[in-house]
């Protein structure tokens, strides 16, 4: 799946967040979608890492 | 030479310094938040570890919260332009530099605030009756700078801040002198929005300051552009801290400072010690001097003092330590409102200002001049 931000810097705050977690995660393009996100995002296939996204403002993009 | 003007710029920055800028122009070279390929992605993340760094220094609840601008003179626009509203009160200190004092004066002149000035003879009275001699009920803002670029005098005070932020007044601090010589926690000290910038004394290479946002109040961006997200959208998209940033940032700059603040957070203690030592050597030396008038002596300094010295003027004193290969700032300091709170606008003062790297022998060597200059 794909975490997708508004913000580049939320994308990299939270690789932080799921690599101290031990998540494996990579950062790459954001998918093409119907609404401009910032141009990188998270992908991982780890179902949990979206909950440890506290404040920030994501959507999941499959 | 000996450089003595350090308050402006400190000229000399430890070595990691350079090969950071180095580093980054060479090894890295793109910009942040652009391309999405590799090297593009490293730019983003080393932009990100730079705001966390910043933050993380200067004690913030979320050490990304940092907008990145090009020096601190932005970073005050940005918030003051941003944030104040028609019919708001800021109260200032005496001691501000102009970066401070020609915004907040631009908005008043264009009828948008009025603000008020703390006198150099209350900066002593008690936080509470600061808050009853200054505020006001439509005070939004309360503004100081951390220490003074003229004498060097630390201005910024936690009792007043705690007093101004529990009424419910947004607080500001300018940290362009002393943010790397006094340790700041925004957080426990109720530092709600700060500025900074990275030639003074957290020495990164000129071309990067910034604004730390503990509080998450709204205010808005000073200059519409590229964002690198949203790019569908007519204006700034209301997103922080790229909303903030329009413009290619100044990377090589930023990762100078990551490099500079990781250098300061080691050796803060050691730089700390050192330079009060020398000032106090540089002070004992200039109390020896009975020609020398060194202002606000007694009060607590970063590494800067301002003097003056009988039967010569400030002008003619900067002139003739050049000569004999001295760096030193005379003249107004871009510090107009101190200089009327000291006493100073017509004769100027000559500003000297240390870092650790400067030694004994350098300061024996002003001191001869300046008292050959007395005799």
């Amino acid at each position: 799946m794909h975490i997708v931000f508004f913000s580049t810097s939320n994308v990299f705050r939270a690789e932080e967040i799921l690599t101290d977690a031990k998540i494996e995660c990579k950062i790459v393009p954001t998918p093409v979608t119907d609404k401009a996100y910032c141009g990188v995002c998270i992908e991982t296939e780890d179902q949990n890492a979206k909950d440890l996204m506290e404040d920030m403002e994501y959507e999941i993009v499959d | 030479m000996i450089y003595f003007d350090n308050a402006a710029t400190t000229k000399y920055k430890p070595e990691a310094v350079y090969e950071a800028a180095n580093f980054y122009l060479r090894e890295v070279g793109v910009s942040p938040g652009r391309g999405s390929y590799g090297i593009g992605i490293e730019a983003s993340r080393m932009l990100y570890k730079s705001r966390c760094a910043v933050g993380k220094y200067f004690g913030m609840s979320r050490p990304d919260k940092v907008v990145f601008t090009k020096n601190s003179t932005e970073a005050i626009n940005l918030f003051f332009n941003g944030f104040l509203k028609k019919g708001d009160h800021v109260v200032i200190s005496c001691y501000e530099h102009n970066a401070v004092l020609r915004p907040i004066q631009k908005l008043k002149e264009q009828g948008i605030i009025e603000y008020s000035i703390i006198q150099r003879e209350d900066l002593g009275l008690s936080a509470e009756d600061l808050f009853e001699k200054y505020s006001q009920e439509n005070t939004r803002l309360l503004s100081m700078t951390l220490a003074s670029n003229l004498t060097g005098r630390i201005v910024f005070r936690e009792d007043v801040f705690e007093v101004f932020h529990e009424k419910g007044i947004t607080t500001f601090v300018d940290s362009s002198q002393g943010a790397g010589k006094i340790r700041l926690s925004m957080k426990d000290m109720k530092i709600d929005f700060l500025a900074f910038t990275g030639h003074k004394d957290l020495m990164a290479i000129p071309g990067v300051g910034g604004l730390c946002c503990e509080s998450l109040e709204h205010f808005n961006p000073l200059v519409q552009g590229g964002t690198g997200i949203h790019g569908e959208e007519y204006t700034n998209p209301d997103i922080f801290p790229e909303g903030y940033e329009a413009g290619t940032l100044n990377m090589p700059a930023i990762w100078s400072m990551h490099a500079s603040i990781d250098y300061l957070t080691e050796h803060f203690d050691e730089i700390a010690s050192r330079e009060k030592y020398l000032m106090q050597y540089l002070l004992d030396g200039l109390k020896g001097i009975d020609s020398v008038t060194v202002y606000d002596e007694d009060n607590a300094r970063v590494a800067t003092c301002s003097i003056n010295v009988g039967g010569i003027s400030s002008d003619k004193l900067v002139a003739l330590l050049d000569k004999n290969g001295v760096c030193v700032r005379g003249g107004i300091h871009c510090a107009i409102i101190a200089h009327e709170a000291i006493g100073t606008v017509s004769t100027g003062t000559v500003r000297l200002s240390l870092n650790y790297m400067n030694t004994e022998q350098e300061i024996d060597t002003v001191l001869d001049i300046l008292r050959n200059v007395g005799e």
